[in-house]
């Protein structure tokens, strides 16, 4: 398979890109153990918990979304650009 | 010269949007026909208890983050949406080409909620208020609310997108996988026994439980913006 230096580097940017989903998952994982702590702790909240944790979620991963966008335009569509 | 060799390209997924909202049809005129034959006071079964459960569910949900009166006016289009959503999520099983894994479907949904939102910005405070509204509390402030109002349009459409789509390519890079795998068998070795064998347990996984989570997760998100512009009460 012979595939140009160039191309071989979009492919390496790419997949360090995807790397900003690390943090995310430590983040939300922590998120999800203080909620079921609090619904320990308050079992009648339960339907305000679920909906703090989701929303809380949604935003936090904004983050891995971002590198996974970033991924898609390099593969996608940075080289009809710089062709 | 068809509508597969001509100059306008129709994407793959139209046909299975047709499909869909076909199957939604007769799946509303069944229940219609089924509520007119029932009996008021006896106990629901069947497709009709479905339709109820379903409803009760959708009403609690939008009165929790909306308000009883304003629940009223959004919880059919939340409704809708979660239907058409879960069975687009959920049509990869059968065989149809998933069409909320088209970043335009996702991006049509998820600006429908922006629209919403903003709308709804705009006739709780007025127009004037939302313009200054950028510029506080002091004026360079103007780029982070500028991406704070871009930034519901862009992850909304992107997380459905993303989740759907990659769960369709990892399913794809398993069935190869196993594939090669089980053509090292002498005899046996053209059809894929691996794959069957661990595919229906991630299947269950990414198409079946991802799709369900990302519908409720898009509904939640939806009502929770809204409901954060309305006026309090």
């Amino acid at each position: 398979m012979d595939i140009s230096v160039g191309a071989g580097l979009i492919a390496v940017g790419a997949g360090i890109a995807v790397l900003t989903g690390l943090m995310t998952g430590i983040g939300q994982g922590n998120a999800a153990g203080k909620a079921v702590e609090a619904v320990g702790r308050n079992p009648e909240a339960e339907n305000k918990i679920r909906a703090m944790l989701i929303l809380g979620d949604a935003i936090a991963e904004t983050c891995a979304i971002y590198g996974m966008l970033i991924a898609f335009l390099l593969i996608f569509v940075f080289p009809g650009i710089v062709k | 010269m068809n509508i597969f060799t001509s100059p306008i390209k129709i994407q793959v997924e139209v046909f299975a949007i047709l499909l869909i909202v076909s199957f939604i049809f007769f799946l509303l005129v069944m229940i219609n026909r089924a509520l007119k034959k029932t009996d008021v006071y006896a106990k629901p079964k069947g497709l009709v208890l479905i339709a109820l459960i379903y409803y009760k569910f959708m009403l609690q949900l939008t009165t929790d983050n909306m308000g009883k009166k304003a629940a009223k006016i959004y919880a059919p289009y939340i409704a809708t949406v979660a239907l058409f959503m879960v069975i687009s999520n959920l049509s990869g099983l059968i065989g149809l080409a998933q069409p909320t894994a088209n970043l335009s479907v996702t991006l049509s949904l998820a600006l429908i909620t922006w629209i919403l939102i903003q709308s709804t910005k705009f006739r709780t405070q007025g127009y004037k208020a939302y313009f200054h509204g950028f510029i506080e509390p002091i004026p360079p402030f103007i780029i982070p609310n500028f991406f704070g109002t871009i930034a519901p349009l862009i992850s909304m459409s992107m997380r459905l997108f993303g989740n759907i789509t990659s769960g369709g390519t990892i399913m794809t890079l398993i069935y190869v996988f196993t594939q090669w795998l089980s053509s090292w068998v002498p005899v046996i070795g053209g059809f894929n026994f691996i794959g069957v064998v661990f595919a229906p347990i991630l299947h269950f996984y990414f198409d079946v439980f991802s799709g369900f989570i990302q519908t409720y997760i898009f509904i939640m998100l939806t009502t929770i913006f809204v409901g954060n512009e309305l006026p309090q009460e």
